[in-house]
């Protein structure tokens, strides 16, 4: 691991590590796009994995560019708890309640992707009209991450199950983290982990929430507007 | 000017390899997939056999046919020739003289696929109807994706030639690749299926009515003209893969080098292409055949990534 600040004063490594950056933001995007246009629940599963994989070797390049400690350990955890626990978490839910594997969407998937495409042009021009606040941030971060924090929203916001749900909140969430990373190169440490402790336990209480709605009226979170007291 | 005679020749001879090379393609796929099934499988030499076959026999053709059905599988396979002459196979570079760039290759296969939609409909057969209108469909969605894929590339080097594409590029490969590369490139793997011709869009093997495109426009032409047909189709498969190589892969002589320089573009060119077929076969293998009414939901995710990349290059 170089020192401290060994990336200011190479500029090559510093270009190099933009380029890192610009290409996994690239890369991000596409494992959004294979969530938006997932048909079955582990397919969407299987790439907001791949999704947390990349940001945690995103933290892993800042980190080596920055000598930050706190982002080594803030990769760590993102590959240990994003990339495997919680989709593993998710995939045993999908077993256990023996459920429909296909996605259900409110809109067709079709839709959803033109909204997508709206989305992710939408963020490019708007990121460009920020004039030097853009210019201060490395690289095509800022659009990339504002274009998936929003595409999150649009999975959460057009799927009836709540597992869905549950990966378009954790893809929004990447979304986040990875403007967090790319414009701030490292937040506070505590920040970073309270942040993932949310995600945690929004996804411990959504879990629960499901199985037990699911045990006792063998229903799930779509019907829920039909319920009637 | 000596140097313009030979990039002539290498055009040409270029061109003659693709179109060569094509059915050799097709059955390495075959070869892959039989093997990836447990079976034996034909040998890759079989769709040679196929059309030396076809050649040799006679040609039946439908009453209802016109005059100028007889002439569709020539012109098919020319407009497909020509697109060949367009991929650098061999040379990273663009030829002395114009020729015409990528979007002249795309719009020589596009008139490939409306002359061969064309002759389905002229012959009047039930099949060949649905197959044209079934392709007529899936064209506008393929079409427009591959022009912005090759513009998402172009922009970089302010050129659609592709031999100046490839010389612009170099030959660092994916250590030179831009964020836009990598979704140009997945957009063209989603694409590549559906360009040619193969699960999940459509299913090169089969004459079962529900999952036929391309086999359905064929089934008119008997004889030879089956034969160009078939040849025409293997030419199009494999200037395709050379349109992704040239786009994404570019290896070879920049300028008008010695045979060392030639026959190591073409044993790069073969790598590359071999890599590409292995792809197509596992694909091929690994799902089923969508339903039509599914295929433009997964040609929309080629869509997004290649609007993505020129966002990505533009804005």
């Amino acid at each position: 691991m170089r020192a401290h600040g060994a990336g200011a004063e190479d500029p090559v490594s510093t270009e190099m590590v933009h380029a890192i950056i610009d290409d996994i933001g690239a890369l991000l995007l596409f494992t959004m796009i294979l969530i938006v246009a997932a048909g079955q629940v582990y397919r969407a599963i299987y790439a907001v994995a791949a999704q947390s994989l990349l940001i945690a070797i995103a933290g892993g390049v800042l980190a080596a560019a920055t000598g930050n400690i706190d982002l080594w350990v803030i990769a760590g955890i993102t590959l240990v708890v994003k990339a495997i626990v919680l989709p593993s978490v998710l995939h045993w839910v999908v077993r256990r309640m023996n459920v429909r594997r296909e996605v259900e969407p409110v809109i067709p998937i079709a839709a959803t992707l033109a909204l997508a495409v709206v989305i992710v042009v939408m963020s490019f021009h708007l990121s460009a009209s920020l004039g030097t606040v853009r210019q201060a941030i490395t690289g095509n971060a800022l659009p990339v991450g504002i274009a998936l924090t929003l595409t999150g929203v649009l999975v959460m916001a057009t799927r009836m199950t709540a597992l869905t749900q549950m990966v378009g909140l954790f893809a929004s969430e990447n979304g986040i983290f990875f403007t967090a990373m790319a414009v701030t190169q490292g937040m506070p440490l505590i920040i970073e982990i309270g942040v993932i402790l949310d995600v945690i336990l929004a996804a411990l209480v959504m879990t629960i929430m499901v199985l037990r709605v699911r045990s006792t009226v063998d229903a799930d979170i779509a019907d829920l507007d039909r319920l009637r007291g | 000017m000596m140097s313009g005679e030979i990039s002539v020749v290498i055009v040409l001879l270029d061109m003659a390899l693709l179109v060569l090379i094509g059915p050799l393609v097709t059955g390495i796929i075959q070869k892959i997939k039989a093997r990836l099934q447990c079976r034996q499988g034909a040998g890759v030499l079989q769709p040679y056999r196929d059309i030396r076959k076809l050649l040799r026999k006679g040609t039946v053709q439908a009453d209802t046919a016109s005059g100028f059905f007889r002439s569709i599988p020539v012109l098919v396979l020319a407009a497909t020739v020509a697109a060949g002459a367009l991929v650098p196979v061999m040379r990273a570079a663009p030829p002395v003289f114009p020729m015409g760039d990528a979007i002249m290759l795309l719009g020589l296969l596009a008139l490939a696929r409306f002359l061969t939609a064309l002759g389905a409909l002229d012959a009047g057969g039930a099949f060949g109807g649905m197959g044209a209108s079934r392709e007529m469909t899936i064209a506008p969605l393929v079409e427009p994706v591959l022009m912005m894929v090759v513009f998402s590339t172009a922009l970089a080097a302010g050129t659609t030639e592709l031999g100046a594409l490839a010389a612009h590029r170099g030959t660092s490969w994916i250590l030179s690749w831009r964020a836009a590369d990598f979704l140009g490139f997945a957009a063209m793997l989603v694409l590549l299926p559906a360009e040619t011709g193969r699960i999940p869009v459509d299913n090169p093997d089969t004459h079962l009515e529900l999952t036929m495109l391309h086999e359905g426009m064929l089934l008119e032409h008997s004889g030879p003209g089956l034969g160009c047909m078939l040849l025409a189709s293997h030419a199009r498969q494999i200037v395709t893969l050379g349109l992704v190589s040239a786009l994404f892969f570019p290896f070879g002589p920049t300028e008008s080098a010695g045979a060392m320089g030639l026959l190591l573009g073409a044993g790069a060119f073969a790598v590359k292409i071999l890599v590409l077929a292995g792809f197509l076969a596992l694909v091929e293998s690994s799902y089923a055949k969508l339903r039509l009414f599914r295929v433009p939901q997964y040609l929309g995710v080629g869509f997004v990534c290649a609007l993505t990349a020129l966002a990505l290059r533009i804005l």
